[in-house]
Protein backbone atom coordinates (compact mmCIF):
# COMPACT_ATOMS: atom_id res chain seq x y z
CA UNK A 1 0.00 0.00 0.00
CA UNK A 2 1.36 3.45 -0.52
CA UNK A 3 0.55 5.65 2.22
CA UNK A 4 -0.25 9.74 1.23
CA UNK A 5 1.90 11.72 3.25
CA UNK A 6 1.46 15.40 4.18
CA UNK A 7 4.71 17.27 5.40
CA UNK A 8 3.11 17.96 8.32
CA UNK A 9 4.11 14.25 9.60
CA UNK A 10 7.12 13.26 7.29
CA UNK A 11 8.93 12.43 10.83
CA UNK A 12 6.81 9.39 10.12
CA UNK A 13 8.97 8.68 6.74
CA UNK A 14 11.81 9.74 8.22
CA UNK A 15 11.92 7.20 11.13
CA UNK A 16 11.36 4.28 8.37
CA UNK A 17 14.54 2.12 7.56
CA UNK A 18 13.54 1.89 4.07
CA UNK A 19 11.35 4.35 2.34
CA UNK A 20 10.05 5.62 -1.04
CA UNK A 21 8.46 8.86 -1.33
CA UNK A 22 6.53 9.58 -4.50
CA UNK A 23 6.55 13.19 -5.30
CA UNK A 24 3.44 13.83 -8.25
CA UNK A 25 0.27 15.81 -8.57
CA UNK A 26 -3.53 14.99 -9.84
CA UNK A 27 -2.22 17.20 -13.35
CA UNK A 28 0.69 15.09 -14.36
CA UNK A 29 -0.22 12.34 -16.67
CA UNK A 30 2.73 10.33 -16.06
CA UNK A 31 2.46 10.10 -12.04
CA UNK A 32 -0.99 9.13 -13.01
CA UNK A 33 0.14 6.01 -14.92
CA UNK A 34 3.24 5.35 -12.12
CA UNK A 35 0.85 5.14 -9.16
CA UNK A 36 -0.71 1.37 -9.99
CA UNK A 37 2.97 0.21 -10.54
CA UNK A 38 4.05 1.67 -7.18
CA UNK A 39 1.02 -0.15 -5.84
CA UNK A 40 1.74 -3.71 -6.88
CA UNK A 41 5.37 -3.16 -6.04
CA UNK A 42 4.72 -1.97 -2.93
CA UNK A 43 2.89 -4.96 -2.22
CA UNK A 44 5.38 -7.29 -3.37
CA UNK A 45 7.55 -5.32 -1.19
CA UNK A 46 5.67 -5.27 2.05
CA UNK A 47 7.76 -4.91 5.23
CA UNK A 48 10.67 -4.71 3.90
CA UNK A 49 10.31 -1.18 2.18
CA UNK A 50 7.39 1.56 3.31
CA UNK A 51 5.81 3.57 0.22
CA UNK A 52 4.46 6.87 0.54
CA UNK A 53 3.04 9.83 -2.00
CA UNK A 54 3.48 13.58 -1.57
CA UNK A 55 1.55 16.32 -3.86
CA UNK A 56 3.36 18.51 -4.53
CA UNK A 57 0.58 21.40 -4.69
CA UNK A 58 -0.05 20.08 -1.34
CA UNK A 59 2.93 20.07 0.08
CA UNK A 60 5.26 22.94 -1.25
CA UNK A 61 8.06 23.11 1.05
CA UNK A 62 8.46 19.31 1.07
CA UNK A 63 9.33 19.68 -2.46
CA UNK A 64 11.21 22.41 -2.02
CA UNK A 65 13.21 20.47 0.33
CA UNK A 66 13.94 17.85 -2.02
CA UNK A 67 14.60 20.04 -5.33
CA UNK A 68 12.20 18.42 -6.78
CA UNK A 69 11.76 19.58 -10.62
CA UNK A 70 10.05 17.35 -12.67
CA UNK A 71 7.32 14.67 -11.74
CA UNK A 72 7.17 12.09 -11.12
CA UNK A 73 10.25 11.74 -8.51
CA UNK A 74 10.73 8.88 -6.83
CA UNK A 75 12.97 9.46 -3.55
CA UNK A 76 14.87 6.79 -2.08
CA UNK A 77 15.38 7.10 1.83
CA UNK A 78 17.26 4.44 4.33
CA UNK A 79 16.58 5.91 7.56
CA UNK A 80 15.53 9.30 6.49
CA UNK A 81 18.38 10.25 4.38
CA UNK A 82 17.87 10.35 0.65
CA UNK A 83 20.10 7.19 -0.84
CA UNK A 84 18.82 7.69 -4.71
CA UNK A 85 15.98 9.39 -6.85
CA UNK A 86 14.55 8.38 -10.31
CA UNK A 87 12.14 10.64 -12.43
CA UNK A 88 10.07 10.58 -14.55
CA UNK A 89 7.65 7.35 -15.39
CA UNK A 90 9.56 3.86 -15.32
CA UNK A 91 7.94 0.38 -15.97
CA UNK A 92 7.44 -1.99 -13.64
CA UNK A 93 10.97 -3.86 -13.98
CA UNK A 94 12.94 -0.63 -14.13
CA UNK A 95 11.55 0.22 -11.34
CA UNK A 96 12.02 -2.77 -9.47
CA UNK A 97 15.46 -3.29 -10.71
CA UNK A 98 15.95 0.80 -9.60
CA UNK A 99 14.44 -0.38 -5.84
CA UNK A 100 17.02 -3.70 -5.60
CA UNK A 101 20.10 -1.46 -6.76
CA UNK A 102 19.42 0.63 -3.73
CA UNK A 103 17.96 -1.52 -1.30
CA UNK A 104 19.52 -5.05 -1.41
CA UNK B 1 -11.98 3.44 -23.41
CA UNK B 2 -11.65 0.64 -25.61
CA UNK B 3 -8.18 -1.10 -25.97
CA UNK B 4 -6.72 -1.49 -29.42
CA UNK B 5 -5.48 -4.76 -30.18
CA UNK B 6 -2.43 -2.59 -31.90
CA UNK B 7 -1.30 0.72 -31.84
CA UNK B 8 1.11 1.94 -34.63
CA UNK B 9 3.43 5.06 -34.18
CA UNK B 10 4.81 6.31 -37.37
CA UNK B 11 3.29 6.87 -40.82
CA UNK B 12 6.45 6.13 -43.22
CA UNK B 13 6.77 2.90 -44.79
CA UNK B 14 7.35 1.25 -41.99
CA UNK B 15 4.21 2.42 -39.68
CA UNK B 16 2.08 1.79 -42.58
CA UNK B 17 2.99 -0.82 -43.24
CA UNK B 18 2.74 -2.77 -40.23
CA UNK B 19 -1.13 -1.34 -40.14
CA UNK B 20 -1.72 -2.88 -43.69
CA UNK B 21 -0.53 -6.41 -41.95
CA UNK B 22 -2.28 -6.15 -39.06
CA UNK B 23 -5.43 -5.12 -40.48
CA UNK B 24 -5.54 -7.79 -43.06
CA UNK B 25 -5.20 -9.73 -39.93
CA UNK B 26 -8.72 -8.31 -38.78
CA UNK B 27 -7.00 -6.31 -35.67
CA UNK B 28 -7.89 -3.21 -34.29
CA UNK B 29 -4.98 -1.12 -35.34
CA UNK B 30 -4.55 2.44 -33.98
CA UNK B 31 -2.24 4.19 -36.98
CA UNK B 32 -1.06 7.56 -35.18
CA UNK B 33 1.15 10.31 -36.70
CA UNK B 34 1.53 12.73 -39.51
CA UNK B 35 -1.63 12.54 -41.90
CA UNK B 36 0.82 13.87 -44.48
CA UNK B 37 2.81 10.99 -43.66
CA UNK B 38 6.88 11.01 -43.56
CA UNK B 39 8.21 14.26 -44.50
CA UNK B 40 11.30 12.64 -45.33
CA UNK B 41 9.70 10.72 -48.37
CA UNK B 42 7.66 13.60 -49.14
CA UNK B 43 11.46 15.52 -49.78
CA UNK B 44 13.09 12.58 -51.91
CA UNK B 45 13.58 13.01 -55.64
CA UNK B 46 13.81 9.67 -57.02
CA UNK B 47 13.81 6.18 -55.40
CA UNK B 48 14.40 3.42 -57.79
CA UNK B 49 14.67 0.62 -55.65
CA UNK B 50 10.88 0.01 -54.93
CA UNK B 51 9.33 -3.28 -55.85
CA UNK B 52 6.39 -2.72 -57.63
CA UNK B 53 6.80 1.35 -57.71
CA UNK B 54 9.79 1.45 -60.17
CA UNK B 55 11.35 5.07 -60.45
CA UNK B 56 8.51 7.20 -58.86
CA UNK B 57 9.34 10.60 -56.65
CA UNK B 58 8.92 10.53 -52.78
CA UNK B 59 5.67 12.72 -53.31
CA UNK B 60 4.01 10.54 -56.21
CA UNK B 61 5.27 7.03 -53.66
CA UNK B 62 2.99 9.10 -50.82
CA UNK B 63 -0.25 9.16 -53.02
CA UNK B 64 0.34 5.64 -53.77
CA UNK B 65 0.53 4.94 -49.78
CA UNK B 66 -2.28 6.69 -49.15
CA UNK B 67 -4.61 5.41 -52.01
CA UNK B 68 -3.89 2.01 -50.41
CA UNK B 69 -4.60 3.13 -46.88
CA UNK B 70 -7.64 4.57 -47.76
CA UNK B 71 -8.79 1.27 -49.90
CA UNK B 72 -7.62 -0.65 -46.74
CA UNK B 73 -10.13 1.72 -44.62
CA UNK B 74 -7.49 2.60 -42.36
CA UNK B 75 -7.59 5.92 -40.98
CA UNK B 76 -4.59 8.05 -39.57
CA UNK B 77 -4.85 9.63 -36.07
CA UNK B 78 -3.07 12.57 -36.78
CA UNK B 79 -1.19 13.39 -33.40
CA UNK B 80 1.60 13.41 -32.00
CA UNK B 81 2.39 10.87 -29.25
CA UNK B 82 4.26 12.62 -26.19
CA UNK B 83 4.66 9.93 -23.80
CA UNK B 84 3.87 5.93 -23.80
CA UNK B 85 3.49 4.48 -20.89
CA UNK B 86 4.26 0.36 -20.65
CA UNK B 87 2.00 -0.89 -17.95
CA UNK B 88 2.79 -4.76 -18.06
CA UNK B 89 0.27 -6.05 -19.82
CA UNK B 90 -1.37 -2.57 -22.36
CA UNK B 91 0.48 0.38 -23.35
CA UNK B 92 -1.06 3.95 -22.73
CA UNK B 93 -0.50 6.40 -25.41
CA UNK B 94 -0.34 10.35 -23.90
CA UNK B 95 -1.05 12.58 -26.69
CA UNK B 96 -1.72 15.98 -24.94
CA UNK B 97 -2.93 16.60 -21.60
CA UNK B 98 -3.77 14.48 -19.14
CA UNK B 99 -6.80 13.42 -20.41
CA UNK B 100 -5.52 12.57 -24.00
CA UNK B 101 -5.35 8.87 -23.24
CA UNK B 102 -5.27 5.79 -25.88
CA UNK B 103 -4.56 2.23 -24.89
CA UNK B 104 -3.27 -0.72 -26.84
CA UNK B 105 -2.34 -4.55 -25.73
CA UNK B 106 0.61 -4.35 -28.46
CA UNK B 107 2.63 -1.32 -29.42
CA UNK B 108 4.55 -0.96 -32.52
CA UNK B 109 7.43 2.19 -32.90
CA UNK B 110 7.81 3.16 -36.70
CA UNK B 111 8.76 6.81 -35.92
CA UNK B 112 11.99 7.04 -37.56
CA UNK B 113 15.55 8.55 -37.50
CA UNK B 114 15.65 11.51 -34.46
CA UNK B 115 16.12 14.74 -36.78
CA UNK B 116 18.09 16.18 -34.19
CA UNK B 117 20.85 15.43 -31.70
CA UNK B 118 20.30 16.54 -27.97
CA UNK B 119 22.42 19.40 -26.85
CA UNK B 120 25.41 18.67 -24.64
CA UNK B 121 23.89 18.75 -20.68
CA UNK B 122 20.74 17.96 -22.20
CA UNK B 123 20.62 13.75 -20.61
CA UNK B 124 22.58 14.90 -17.51
CA UNK B 125 19.67 17.66 -16.23
CA UNK B 126 16.85 15.63 -17.74
CA UNK B 127 14.23 15.98 -14.86
CA UNK B 128 16.70 18.33 -13.42
CA UNK B 129 15.57 21.81 -14.70
CA UNK B 130 15.54 20.36 -18.07
CA UNK B 131 11.88 18.96 -19.46
CA UNK B 132 10.39 18.03 -22.63
CA UNK B 133 7.13 18.96 -22.07
CA UNK B 134 5.58 22.74 -20.80
CA UNK B 135 2.28 21.65 -20.27
CA UNK B 136 3.21 18.62 -17.79
CA UNK B 137 6.20 19.93 -15.71
CA UNK B 138 5.12 23.84 -16.37
CA UNK B 139 3.34 24.10 -13.26
CA UNK B 140 6.66 23.30 -11.02
CA UNK B 141 7.87 26.48 -12.80
CA UNK B 142 5.26 29.02 -11.21
CA UNK B 143 6.80 32.26 -10.84
CA UNK B 144 10.25 31.00 -12.29
CA UNK B 145 12.28 32.03 -15.01
CA UNK B 146 12.49 29.88 -18.23
CA UNK B 147 13.87 29.19 -21.27
CA UNK B 148 11.78 27.01 -24.21
CA UNK B 149 13.63 25.62 -26.83
CA UNK B 150 11.08 25.29 -30.50
CA UNK B 151 12.05 23.15 -33.18
CA UNK B 152 8.65 23.98 -34.64
CA UNK B 153 5.89 26.63 -35.27
CA UNK B 154 3.18 24.66 -33.20
CA UNK B 155 5.79 24.92 -30.44
CA UNK B 156 4.24 28.47 -29.47
CA UNK B 157 1.63 27.59 -28.21
CA UNK B 158 3.38 25.81 -25.20
CA UNK B 159 5.78 28.79 -24.49
CA UNK B 160 2.59 30.35 -24.19
CA UNK B 161 0.99 28.32 -22.04
CA UNK B 162 4.13 28.59 -19.70
CA UNK B 163 3.88 32.47 -19.94
CA UNK B 164 0.34 32.17 -18.42
CA UNK B 165 2.97 30.36 -15.17
CA UNK B 166 6.46 31.04 -15.50
CA UNK B 167 7.66 34.86 -14.08
CA UNK B 168 9.64 34.80 -17.46
CA UNK B 169 9.43 32.93 -20.77
CA UNK B 170 12.33 33.12 -23.24
CA UNK B 171 11.82 31.80 -26.57
CA UNK B 172 14.24 30.46 -28.85
CA UNK B 173 13.30 29.41 -32.20
CA UNK B 174 14.94 26.71 -34.18
CA UNK B 175 13.24 27.33 -37.62
CA UNK B 176 12.71 30.04 -40.24
CA UNK B 177 9.84 32.01 -40.93
CA UNK B 178 7.24 34.23 -38.61
CA UNK B 179 7.14 34.11 -34.88
CA UNK B 180 4.34 34.24 -33.14
CA UNK B 181 4.05 34.55 -29.56
CA UNK B 182 2.32 35.73 -26.67
CA UNK B 183 3.39 39.35 -25.50
CA UNK B 184 5.08 37.86 -22.44
CA UNK B 185 7.11 35.42 -24.49
CA UNK B 186 10.49 37.13 -25.62
CA UNK B 187 11.63 35.66 -28.77
CA UNK B 188 15.69 35.36 -28.97
CA UNK B 189 16.37 34.20 -32.40
CA UNK B 190 19.70 32.54 -31.34
CA UNK B 191 20.93 28.82 -31.09
CA UNK B 192 21.59 26.86 -28.66
CA UNK B 193 24.90 25.26 -27.89
CA UNK B 194 25.07 23.97 -23.93
CA UNK B 195 23.56 23.51 -20.83
CA UNK B 196 25.37 24.07 -17.50
CA UNK B 197 24.61 24.12 -14.33
CA UNK B 198 25.84 22.26 -10.95
CA UNK B 199 22.78 19.76 -8.91
CA UNK B 200 20.25 21.46 -11.30
CA UNK B 201 20.17 23.42 -14.75
CA UNK B 202 20.94 27.20 -14.62
CA UNK B 203 22.59 28.51 -17.73
CA UNK B 204 21.35 28.14 -21.33
CA UNK B 205 24.50 29.13 -23.72
CA UNK B 206 23.77 30.11 -27.19
CA UNK B 207 25.92 30.91 -29.85
CA UNK B 208 25.15 34.78 -28.92
CA UNK B 209 25.10 34.93 -24.99
CA UNK B 210 24.21 33.12 -21.99
CA UNK B 211 20.91 33.06 -20.27
CA UNK B 212 20.53 32.06 -16.30
CA UNK B 213 17.09 30.15 -15.67
CA UNK B 214 15.62 28.08 -13.39
CA UNK B 215 14.00 25.70 -16.26
CA UNK B 216 14.55 24.80 -19.93
CA UNK B 217 11.94 23.27 -22.02
CA UNK B 218 13.24 21.67 -25.58
CA UNK B 219 10.44 20.78 -27.45
CA UNK B 220 11.34 18.80 -30.71
CA UNK B 221 9.22 16.45 -33.02
CA UNK B 222 11.11 13.78 -32.60
CA UNK B 223 12.41 12.77 -29.52
CA UNK B 224 14.87 9.70 -28.27
CA UNK B 225 12.87 7.01 -28.41
CA UNK B 226 13.81 5.71 -24.72
CA UNK B 227 12.53 8.82 -23.50
CA UNK B 228 9.21 8.51 -25.52
CA UNK B 229 8.87 4.95 -23.97
CA UNK B 230 10.30 5.09 -20.43
CA UNK B 231 12.54 1.61 -19.78
CA UNK B 232 13.20 0.82 -23.83
CA UNK B 233 16.40 -0.07 -24.45
CA UNK B 234 18.73 1.24 -27.15
CA UNK B 235 21.78 -0.24 -29.06
CA UNK B 236 23.42 3.26 -29.73
CA UNK B 237 20.81 5.25 -31.09
CA UNK B 238 18.73 3.14 -32.42
CA UNK B 239 15.98 0.22 -30.80
CA UNK B 240 17.11 -2.90 -29.72
CA UNK B 241 15.36 -4.97 -31.47
CA UNK B 242 15.57 -9.33 -32.25
CA UNK B 243 14.89 -10.67 -35.76
CA UNK B 244 11.54 -10.55 -34.96
CA UNK B 245 11.15 -6.70 -34.12
CA UNK B 246 10.97 -7.72 -30.37
CA UNK B 247 11.61 -4.65 -28.34
CA UNK B 248 12.75 -5.40 -24.53
CA UNK B 249 9.53 -4.67 -23.10
CA UNK B 250 6.94 -7.21 -24.41
CA UNK B 251 4.56 -6.26 -26.54
CA UNK B 252 6.82 -4.03 -28.08
CA UNK B 253 8.01 -4.05 -31.56
CA UNK B 254 10.30 -1.50 -33.52
CA UNK B 255 10.57 -1.13 -37.37
CA UNK B 256 11.85 0.79 -39.96
CA UNK B 257 14.81 3.35 -39.51
CA UNK B 258 14.19 3.19 -35.60
CA UNK B 259 15.06 0.02 -35.76
CA UNK B 260 18.76 0.72 -37.76
CA UNK B 261 20.57 0.90 -40.73
CA UNK B 262 19.90 0.51 -43.24
CA UNK B 263 17.92 3.31 -44.14
CA UNK B 264 16.11 2.01 -47.13
CA UNK B 265 11.92 2.73 -47.73
CA UNK B 266 11.46 -1.06 -48.92
CA UNK B 267 13.10 -2.34 -45.72
CA UNK B 268 11.28 -0.09 -43.52
CA UNK B 269 8.12 -1.74 -45.10
CA UNK B 270 9.63 -5.36 -45.07
CA UNK B 271 9.77 -4.82 -41.20
CA UNK B 272 6.57 -3.17 -40.14
CA UNK B 273 4.97 -6.15 -41.78
CA UNK B 274 7.50 -8.53 -39.82
CA UNK B 275 6.40 -6.49 -36.71
CA UNK B 276 2.87 -6.47 -37.28
CA UNK B 277 2.59 -10.48 -37.39
CA UNK B 278 5.45 -10.56 -34.13
CA UNK B 279 2.50 -8.57 -32.30
CA UNK B 280 -0.62 -10.99 -34.28
CA UNK B 281 1.44 -14.24 -32.76
CA UNK B 282 1.97 -12.18 -29.39
CA UNK B 283 -1.91 -11.51 -28.82
CA UNK B 284 -2.61 -15.25 -30.01
CA UNK B 285 0.08 -16.68 -26.92
CA UNK B 286 -1.39 -13.93 -24.55
CA UNK B 287 -5.28 -15.08 -24.84
CA UNK B 288 -3.77 -18.68 -24.94
CA UNK B 289 -2.92 -18.16 -20.97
Amino acid sequence: MVNVIHEAEFGQVKACAAAVVDFSATWCGPCKMLAPVLEKISEEMKGKVDFFKADVDENPNLARQFAIQSIPALIFLKNGEEVGREIGFKPEAAVKSALQRVFD
Amino acid sequence: MSRYDIAVIGTGPAGLEAALTAKARNKSVLLIGSAELSPKVAKAHMIRNYLGLPNVSGGEMQAAFLRQMEAAGIKITDERVKNVYAMGDYFVLQTGEIDSMLEAETLILATGLPLSRNLPGEDRFLGRGVSYCATCDGALYRGKRTAVIGYAPKEEDEADFLSELAAEVLYFPQYTGEVRTAPAVKVIPEKPVEILGGESARVLKTDGGEYEVDGIFILRDNIAPDKLVPGLELDGTRVKVTPQMETNIPGCFAAGDIAGPPYQYIKAAGQGNVAALAAVDYLAAKRKE
